[in-house]
């Protein structure tokens, strides 16, 4: 057991939490860390598209004009980062992937979701689907700081927020489960925080 | 005043845990041919990056020269490239 | 006191050892430097860094790294840290943290971006704001070993009440024994201002020298854009690559 350092106390937590919104072995912080597999990609949003494609009948793809045309949510959810911190409340803007699946006719049971930079990640279709996810261009009212992973990001709340995918340009529909960038890498292919799901094996 | 989340910094700032990895060798010294790019460049010259475990990144291409991944009790370690390591015996 | 270890030292068991802080030192309004007993240390060379890990109460875990500001050749291993207001460690370590209190320590670390006299010079040492903690201790080291070597410091900061160790910096430049102390403010400057006043550039590299066919061993040590800017202007005004050693700080300390 290393000797603490008295005093200190890490970042900013929010007190009077309840339990049973916090999984196990995560901290509730008040700030909004920013963690990054590489460089912050600039996108040029004049020709900025995010696109459906892969083991689909057709591609469907939509700008960025296309994509605010849709019908928008704007929802409130808890984060949680594989990293152990968790952050309450956070709320987000855009579309969900129920509208953007409409219509896209697969046999496909698996998605990898690739981004500007080269970050991938991967998951079942059916935890897409439902209500559970979204792409998502504002945070808190405001148009998603690059940092954060803007123009728009992946938003998938349920799961460890790697798979909620930073500067998101695409799904690829596959038949085959393909493990993504912390998949590869020694992370769990599925990451349910409630099951702590951190590592390859848990 | 140096490692914080996802800023860029260098191979420098990883020193301690590669020399714990590697059984106390200086690292940032040890050089790494990319496979991507081809070029050569010390450790201490890759980029560093933060995200769910510790990335290095060739600083000619990008290319993804180390990933460290810490899971409880152990630590999973994967390299690409062509290493040449200098390790105390 | 422990005796200190030759600085080839480098390759001492890398663990994490316990320091107990015996003395604080407010450098500016905004840095404090923390001096350590470290039991069992090895010793360092200038330029080192340690990382440094802070545990709570509940458990919740911390890593920072920081150079090491002290010379090889003092008793007491020193770090100098700047407080980042939305930071999670500085704001403890420059600011709550009390003669007495303890944190882990795993080191020193670092070989590529290190000097000891024996390597000869002329040295370049550019620092820009709290990148000059590194470049300290080799100034530190070059003044404990009484060398002459052609040393030229050029120290970058906001506003002169942000320079860190200003007055040992007068001191060690008024020696006359081959170093020299250039100044750039790039926010506010004093009146009566006799140094530069802007970022530094190729134009200033120049006039700071040493001249790029004398190959001195370049240091730049601060933030990433401020490094990358010096080490550019520095390989355009003919310095060889191999020759400008970096360390990127983040832009902000946390």
């Amino acid at each position: 057991m290393p000797p603490f350092s008295r005093g200190f106390h890490g970042r900013p937590r929010r007190p009077d939490v309840d339990p049973s919104r916090v999984p196990p072995g995560q901290y509730v912080v008040e700030d909004f860390p920013v963690l990054s597999a590489g460089p912050t990609p600039r996108a040029d949003l004049a020709t900025w598209s995010f696109s459906i494609q892969g083991a689909v009948d057709a591609c469907v793809s939509w700008t960025r004009e296309e994509l605010n045309a849709l019908p928008q949510e704007t929802l409130t959810v808890d984060i949680h980062c594989v990293t152990k911190w968790t952050k309450l409340d956070t709320t987000w803007t855009g579309v969900s992937l129920d509208t953007l699946l409409e219509g896209v006719s697969t046999e496909a049971e698996y998605v990898s979701v690739w981004a500007d930079g080269g970050y991938t990640t991967n998951l079942p279709l059916e935890d897409l689907s439902d209500g559970k996810a979204w792409i998502v261009h504002s945070f808190d009212g405001e148009p998603l700081e690059r940092a954060h992973g803007g123009p728009a990001r992946l938003l998938v709340p349920h799961l460890y927020f790697w798979k909620s995918a930073k500067w998101v340009r695409g799904l690829t529909l596959t038949v085959e489960d393909e493990p993504g960038f912390w998949e590869a890498a020694g992370y769990n292919n599925y990451g349910d925080p409630w099951r702590e799901q951190r590592y390859w094996g848990d | 005043m140096r490692l914080t989340d996802a800023q860029v910094l260098d191979g420098n700032a990883a020193a301690g845990l590669l020399a714990e990895i590697f059984g106390g060798a200086e690292m940032t010294g040890a050089v790494r041919g990319c496979g991507s790019c081809g070029q050569e460049h010390a450790v201490g010259k890759h980029r560093l990056y933060r995200g769910a475990g510790l990335v290095l990144r060739c600083p000619g291409c990008g290319d993804v020269a180390l990933v460290v991944v810490e899971r409880g009790a152990q630590r999973e370690v994967r390299m690409s490239g062509r290493w040449v390591l200098s390790v105390p015996v | 006191m422990a005796e200190i270890a030759p600085a080839r030292a480098v390759r001492a068991p890398l663990i994490w050892r316990t320091a107990t802080v015996v003395e604080l030192v407010d450098e500016t309004a905004h840095a404090r430097t923390l001096v350590l007993d470290v039991p069992a240390w090895p010793g360092h060379v200038a330029g080192q860094h340690v990382d440094v890990r802070l545990t709570a109460e509940d458990g919740y875990v911390a890593e920072r790294s920081y150079s090491i500001a002290s010379a090889p050749e003092e008793a007491r291993v020193a770090l100098t840290v700047e407080r980042i207001d939305d930071g999670e460690v500085s704001p403890y370590l420059a600011g709550d943290l009390v003669v007495g209190d303890q944190f882990e320590v795993r080191g020193p670390v670092g070989g590529h971006f290190t000097w000891r006299t024996t390597d000869g010079g002329p040295l370049l040492l550019v620092a820009g704001g709290a990148g000059l903690v590194p470049l300290m201790a080799m100034v530190r080291h070059r003044a404990a070993v009484g060398s002459h070597v052609d040393t030229r410091l050029l120290v970058s900061a906001r506003e002169i009440t942000a320079v860190l160790y200003r007055e040992e910096l007068e001191r060690l430049g008024s020696a006359r024994d081959g170093l020299s102390i250039t100044y750039t403010l790039t926010r506010a400057v004093p009146e009566r201002w006799d140094g530069f006043a802007r970022r530094v550039d190729g134009p200033m590299l120049e006039a700071v020298g040493p001249a790029a066919s004398s190959h001195p061993r370049a240091f730049v040590c601060g933030p990433t854009p401020f490094v990358e800017a010096v080490a550019d202007a520095l390989v355009e005004l003919g310095h060889a690559a191999s020759d400008v050693h970096t360390e990127r700080f983040g832009p902000t300390g946390g």
